[in-house]
């Protein structure tokens, strides 16, 4: 019976501080979106120090260059991931469709988007057919894709596809130039149009309930009626799409499209998700967080350059704030 | 009495069978395509022999460690990253020294790697956070510092490692007696540990049902721990084979990466389910050999490389495909 007198006195006074840190935590672990963009601003004000320049419309400009074709990419990982899956050919879509749109751009920009956007979605939905008919595990068969991709295109391209290394200028304007007296990339524009889809269908519409729904228990799904088979597909082909569209960005960018056009890409789009507070087992997450992290991991990038460590310190340091800021999203949310 | 021993065994052996025929299935598709390769080609001898082994070598290695992490219900993205750390190690500091130092330094580079990785393992385990994560985040760390020990491909080895891998002190040549022990050693070694001992079985049980064998009283954290230590071990065995066969260090990034995504394709082909908790370390062995012949096999066909990746590429799809049908039959028919 004394017990709880003897508690409670030593924790009276303590109240105030205590009271205020766990109501923190408590934040905390509620809104995870808000500790991202502490460590976002962290960041973006740490760059600031290294490189004073990097504060100017400049410096933001050059950073969102880059965050967009990341985060349109990472959009098509979350998707995936949410419903279980995973892309590992993410990044040889993205050069697939930015080659088949380089050779296409003499005919006009419009029928190389066109036509960049079909080979995505044409491999995406073999990449879901695969995964949901074939039952194959979805990083075996989207690694057999990469492979079969990177073969295709390396032959290709001293054949077929030889000299097709250009874009059309319509591309390279939307992938790589800005507006509103040079502040605004266009790009940036397409980034936050697919935002704004992507969030409305995950969060509003039938089909994005069904990938959460999916991605948390899939066998219930299968016998409240639905096909999960279509859902499933459906989700690859638009995750191709996606990645077309980075990879289209990319090729603007760049200017130039070569075979490692995107394959640095791939592992930062999964990391973008995972940084947002995704499950890897799917059914938890959003895109919101997505682009927070695709965000993060672009200042983080431009804080290592200006630093000039080096590319082997720049990995070391890459990787491990990579695990710092997920390790610390997993002890945030665990409170809950 | 002799019929229920005699039924009992033959029950016994069904049940090897069917727990190991996909394993079985796949050293049979070995065979097949080593008789065909060798009609394939107008003389088939010790060269090609030593050739494929010592090739494979470094996909086996990767491959097993792999093997026993996903059994144990996890995978490990940063295996090829640890192959490069291993690799670079090796070519840095073994060139011109003698022959105690260079043991030395392959020995504790196999301990070294297993306690890094082991690392790995246990920030998995307090943490919380996916293995997938974790890992990804680690081969970004290793192969950083494999970039900062050796900035450039280069370096060197001694030629004991080279005979130990290889065969040959020159690593050129030599006969296929080393690279068979030197995999069927370590194959063997892992294959028994995982199912005779109690932290091997304890693997198989985390990776079947971690909640299950928890409340059965197995120490999760310790199979799971051990698990990443023998992946490491492993990837620094094949960084030992890797600078063994082509003389040098690359520290590359992208040659890890296809090192990990590979040693994944070795461990699915061969029979692990990468669900965890199934499987047997000796398919992987077949099915690393396979993805290596397969490359001399398309080229004698007179298939350029460039289409033979291709090949590989729906070989391995094809393979899953057929066994997804399969399972998705037997699903039906019960």
């Amino acid at each position: 019976m004394s017990q709880p007198i003897l508690s409670a006195q030593p924790d009276t006074p303590k109240t105030g501080a205590m009271g205020l840190a766990a109501r923190a935590g408590a934040i905390m672990s509620e809104y995870p979106t808000l500790v991202l963009v502490g460590v976002l601003v962290i960041l973006y004000l740490a760059t600031g120090a290294i490189e004073p320049n990097y504060l100017s419309v400049n410096g933001v400009r050059n950073t969102l260059l880059q965050a967009a074709p990341l985060g349109i990419l990472a959009g098509a990982q979350t998707i995936l991931l949410l419903a279980g899956g995973i892309d590992l050919s993410l990044a040889m879509i993205a050069t697939a469709s930015a080659y088949v749109a380089a050779n296409q751009s003499p005919n006009g920009a419009a029928i190389a988007i066109l036509l960049g956007l079909v080979v995505g979605l044409l491999v995406g939905t073999a990449n879901g057919v695969g995964v949901t008919v074939f039952r194959v595990n979805p990083l075996i068969m989207t690694l057999a894709m990469s492979g079969i991709l990177l073969g295709l295109f390396t032959a290709w391209t001293q054949t077929i596809l030889q000299g097709s290394t250009q874009v059309a200028n319509f591309i390279r304007v939307v992938g790589g130039g800005s507006f509103f007296g040079n502040r605004i990339p266009y790009s940036v524009v397409v980034w936050a149009g697919i935002a704004i889809i992507l969030i409305w269908l995950l969060k509003r519409s039938g089909w994005g309930r069904l990938l959460y729904a999916i991605g948390d228990n899939e066998v219930a799904v299968r016998l409240a009626g639905v096909r999960v088979w279509q859902v499933r597909i459906s989700a690859y082909s638009v995750a191709g799409m996606l990645g077309a569209i980075g990879g289209l960005l990319l090729a603007g960018r760049n200017g130039l499209v070569d075979l490692q056009l995107a394959n640095a890409f791939l592992l930062p789009s999964i990391a973008a998700v995972v940084i947002g507070g995704t499950s890897i087992f799917g059914g938890v997450g959003g895109y919101t967080g997505t682009i927070l992290g695709a965000l993060i991991l672009s200042v983080l990038n431009s804080m290592l350059t200006f630093l000039n460590v080096g590319q082997a310190i720049q990995q070391v340091v890459y990787g491990t704030i990579v695990l710092a800021l997920a390790w610390g999203y997993a002890s945030l949310t665990r409170r809950t | 009495m002799t019929t229920l021993a005699l039924t009992r065994r033959s029950a016994s052996w069904r049940r090897a069978l069917t727990r190991n025929g996909w394993a079985l299935g796949v050293w049979l598709l070995l065979i097949i395509l080593l008789v065909w390769y060798a009609t394939l080609i107008p003389a088939f001898g010790q060269f090609q022999m030593t050739s494929i082994s010592k090739n494979s070598l470094p996909l086996i290695y990767l491959g097993i460690g792999q093997a026993i992490i996903v059994i144990a219900g996890g995978i490990d993205l940063s295996l090829g990253s640890l192959l490069l750390l291993g690799n670079v190690i090796a070519a840095r500091f073994m060139e011109d020294q003698p022959l105690g130092v260079v043991l030395l330094i392959a020995i504790a580079l196999v301990v070294g790697l297993g306690l890094l990785n082991a690392l790995t393992g246990y920030v998995i385990s307090i943490s919380g956070v996916p293995d997938i994560v974790v890992t990804l985040a680690a081969s970004f760390i290793w192969s950083g510092l494999a970039l900062w020990i050796l900035p450039s491909p280069g370096g060197g080895t001694a030629p004991e490692i080279r005979w130990l891998f290889t065969g040959a002190t020159s690593g050129i040549g030599g006969t296929f007696i080393m690279p068979i022990l030197m995999m069927a050693i370590p194959a063997i070694a892992v294959a028994i540990f995982s199912r005779r001992t109690h932290i091997g079985l304890s693997m198989y049980a985390i990776g079947s049902n971690g909640v299950a064998a928890h409340l059965a009283g197995l120490n999760i954290r310790q199979a799971k721990i051990a698990s990443y230590a023998i992946g490491g071990a492993m990837a620094a065995l094949a960084g030992l084979a890797t600078v063994a066969i082509t003389g040098t260090g690359d520290p590359r990034f992208s040659v890890g990466a296809n090192a990990t995504l590979n040693s994944v394709a070795a461990v699915v082909l061969g029979g692990v389910a990468l669900t965890g908790g199934s499987g047997s370390v000796l398919g992987v062995v077949a099915a690393g050999i396979i993805l290596i012949m397969l490359n001399p096999i398309l080229t004698a066909m007179g298939i350029d490389p460039n289409s033979a990746q291709v090949i590989q590429g729906v070989l391995i799809a094809g393979v899953m495909m057929i066994g997804g049908l399969a399972t998705l039959l037997r699903e039906r028919a019960s």
